[in-house]
């Protein structure tokens, strides 16, 4: 399907205007082009450094939320520079990291571990879980430090802990001195990565995980989250020493 | 065996992960090794299980019951598993039990089966007798008869005798049946025909040709869903011998072997045949089942004996029990010549069963031509009453408008407002002719002194439901 430029200028000038409530009929040429563009990289290119534009313009948030839904399906390490500019503004920052996410590579991984040295409170959190979503090994050592920030900064870089299978985070996870929910979000998250190693073959470091868990429990829990926990551990250590059955 | 091929798998497999890490491999010795290993670990696995399943703690009993089902390949962990069930409270008993059937592997069988055979408690018998119906075989059925025999677990028991696979199984149930009890003896033959096997029929031949009245009725039953032609001889022979009840039930399961069952196109020519080599009275016997099957050689020989004075009336009777309104021409012709009540009465009530049948044989339009035709030769007030209920079936607005004049006239307005209701109940019809069934609807709620019809009718207008199963 050839791509009709005048169709998609008109298009890009109606999204420079464009914003929620307004009919989005015009945009139709750019949704064309994102997939008459399959396959071309030049052309796909220059769609990619047009719809970065819009981030960078003075664009409505919609028009900016269209063009990161866009890039999420186009975008390249080349976008990343401006979508990441929109991660500590407040009204643009998670369809950012909904583009970056999608995007992803070390480049956009880069900016969301930088986003979350200098950006607070909710928006953080969104950065520790767009971590959390690519597995992104190289924030450990900075949800490991947050494991002690305030409750729900501490509590989010608990729970992506647990969705970075690696010795590091299983590390810095057993290390934490931390109680309440953080110190329940902890362990749960200790059972993830042990379910992740178990699940990956690796049934020594599976067990010993488990088994740390369920010492650090106790044979008589605190209370009924901690019973969940050690009821948990003690499912994994059986099925970790079972080696006749597939994990 | 999805199990072991897996762990077999995973062996060799690391076999060949140590092959390829230069390891030289003796296969025989190097397996050994891991075997070992595995079996270290895999054993101290099985002392964890086994504490869980004992403990009194529920949900770790749960963890340990689970990975009795799910996990510890191989039948001497299946044994030890089921060795815990003798000293276990009953409700753990329930618990692994129902583990041991998911697991599915038949080392559990001595363990459970002593369980099936002697448990006092009925949740545990009964569980037990679900393990059965899914590890066992033939050996098993024995325990299960025996069960039958226990009113708790009876339902269970029945239900696994119907469950349970293996070579023999169904041979095994017959041949208990051939020694039970006569009431133990009608539900194994009822579990036979359940079972659905051609294997079973020895059994439910042998079922039609006992003493006891239920055993017989539960093989006729089993024959009527089973038989086929093979079966027809001597389901014929015992039909003739019989009478009562098991005559009813025979003729109906003749019927089946040849209107319904697998082989109907091979079963109605025997049947057929074997009518036209019968002595008379076996011939009277025949002929209104053979008319219940609607058969064209059949209508040859009813119009032969139509044509015979001396034959005329069991040739009458016979075409009254025609299955369909192809014959309606016929009855009405032979309405119309007769002046003998009886023949009047007989003819006149095939009319009325057949004229509104919802099969395909007629259009609405033509049932209802003829509903109209049979109801203008009726005289007595319970004709009309039985054809103006059973117009119903025809759901057309033109036998509302049939129907609803009837209202009018007090002898015959209480089964005219059934057939309003009835009409009503079908929301696509009333809902195309709303104006025409809120009048006829009215005029119900001012007739009527049936209570469920004025509920009907009331929903009815006002465009509601009315659920039938419900009714009770």
């Amino acid at each position: 399907m050839a791509i009709d430029s005048k169709n998609l200028d008109d298009s890009f000038a109606a999204l420079a205007a464009f914003d929620w409530g307004k009919d989005a009929a015009p945009l139709a040429a750019i949704d064309a082009a994102v997939i008459a563009t399959r396959g071309d990289a030049a052309l796909r290119a220059d769609l990619e450094k047009r719809l970065g534009a819009v981030l960078s313009s003075a664009a409505s948030r919609a028009a900016k939320d269209y063009a990161c839904r866009k890039l999420s399906i186009i975008g390249t390490a080349a976008s990343v520079p401006v979508a990441a500019a929109l991660l500590s503004d407040a009204d643009n920052s998670h369809m950012a990291r909904y583009a970056l996410q999608r995007i992803g590579g070390p480049e956009a991984r880069t900016a969301l571990r930088k986003a979350l040295e200098t950006v607070g409170g909710e928006l953080a959190i969104g950065m520790i879980s767009s971590l959390a979503d690519l597995a992104d090994a190289g924030s450990v050592p900075q949800l490991a430090k947050l494991l002690t920030a305030d409750g729900p900064l501490a509590l989010a870089a608990a729970r992506a802990l647990g969705r970075i299978p690696t010795s590091e985070s299983a590390a810095a996870l057993a290390g934490a001195k931390v109680g309440g929910e953080v110190g329940r979000a902890v362990k749960d998250s200790q059972l993830s990565i042990a379910e992740s190693r178990l699940a990956a073959g690796d049934r020594a470091g599976a067990l010993a995980l488990y088994e740390a868990v369920s010492k650090e429990v106790g044979e008589v829990p605190a209370g009924h989250r901690d019973r969940d926990v050690r009821v948990a551990a003690i499912r994994g250590m059986v099925v970790t020493r079972d080696e006749t059955s597939s994990t | 065996m999805s199990c072991f091929n897996s762990f077999a798998m995973r062996r060799l497999a690391k076999v060949a992960f140590l092959t390829c890490l230069g390891v030289a491999v003796n296969a025989c010795g190097d397996l050994s090794a891991i075997e070992l290993t595995e079996t270290a670990s895999s054993q101290k696995a099985w002392t964890d299980v086994a504490d869980l399943v004992r403990s009194a703690d529920a949900d770790l009993r749960a963890v340990g019951i689970d990975r009795v089902r799910e996990g510890l390949v191989g039948e001497s962990f299946t044994r030890q598993a089921a060795d815990l069930l003798s000293a276990l409270p009953a409700d753990a008993q329930v618990a692994l039990l129902a583990a041991l059937a998911g697991r599915g592997d038949p080392a559990a069988v001595p363990a459970v089966g002593r369980l099936a055979d002697a448990a006092t408690d009925p949740a545990v018998r009964g569980s037990a007798l679900k393990a059965l119906a899914t590890l066992g075989g033939a050996a098993e059925v024995p325990i299960l008869v025996k069960a039958l025999a226990v009113e708790p677990v009876k339902a269970t028991a029945r239900k696994a005798l119907v469950e349970i696979r293996g070579d023999g199984v169904t041979s095994a149930i017959a041949a208990a049946a051939g020694a039970a009890d006569p009431g133990v003896r009608a539900l194994l033959v009822d579990a036979l025909t359940d079972r659905r096997e051609r294997a079973a029929m020895p059994g439910l031949l042998a079922a039609i040709g006992d003493a006891d009245g239920g055993v017989r009725q539960a093989g006729i039953r089993g024959l009527t869903r089973l038989g086929g032609p093979d079966e027809l001889t001597v389901l014929v022979d015992e039909f003739l011998k019989s009478s009562g009840d098991d005559r009813k039930a025979l003729e109906q399961a003749v019927v089946g072997v040849c209107s319904v069952n697998r082989g109907k196109e091979r079963a109605t020519p025997l049947l057929l045949a074997r009518f036209t080599a019968a002595a008379d009275d076996a011939r009277d016997a025949l002929l209104p089942v053979l008319a219940r099957l609607g058969d064209p050689q059949t209508m040859r020989v009813i119009d032969g004996m139509i044509a015979d004075p001396i034959q005329r009336r069991r040739g009458l009777e016979a075409l009254a029990k025609w299955p369909d309104a192809t014959v309606a021409d016929r009855l009405l012709d032979l309405f119309s010549k007769t002046t003998e009540e009886g023949e009047k009465a007989l003819l006149l009530g095939a009319l009325i069963r057949v004229s509104p049948l919802p099969d395909n044989k007629l259009n609405d339009s033509q049932k209802l031509e003829l509903v109209k035709r049979t109801m203008g030769l009726c005289q007595r007030n319970e004709d009309k009453v039985k054809l103006i209920e059973r117009a119903n079936a025809i759901r057309t607005i033109e036998t509302l408008r049939f129907v609803v004049p009837f209202l009018d006239q007090p002898e015959l307005a209480e089964p005219a407002c059934l057939s309003v209701v009835e009409l009503a109940h079908h929301q696509k019809l009333r809902d195309a002719n709303k104006a025409e069934f809120t009048t006829a609807l009215d005029k119900v709620l001012g007739i009527t002194k049936n209570e469920e019809l004025v509920e009907r009718a009331t929903r009815y207008k006002a465009g509601q439901t009315w659920d039938r199963n419900k009714k009770s």
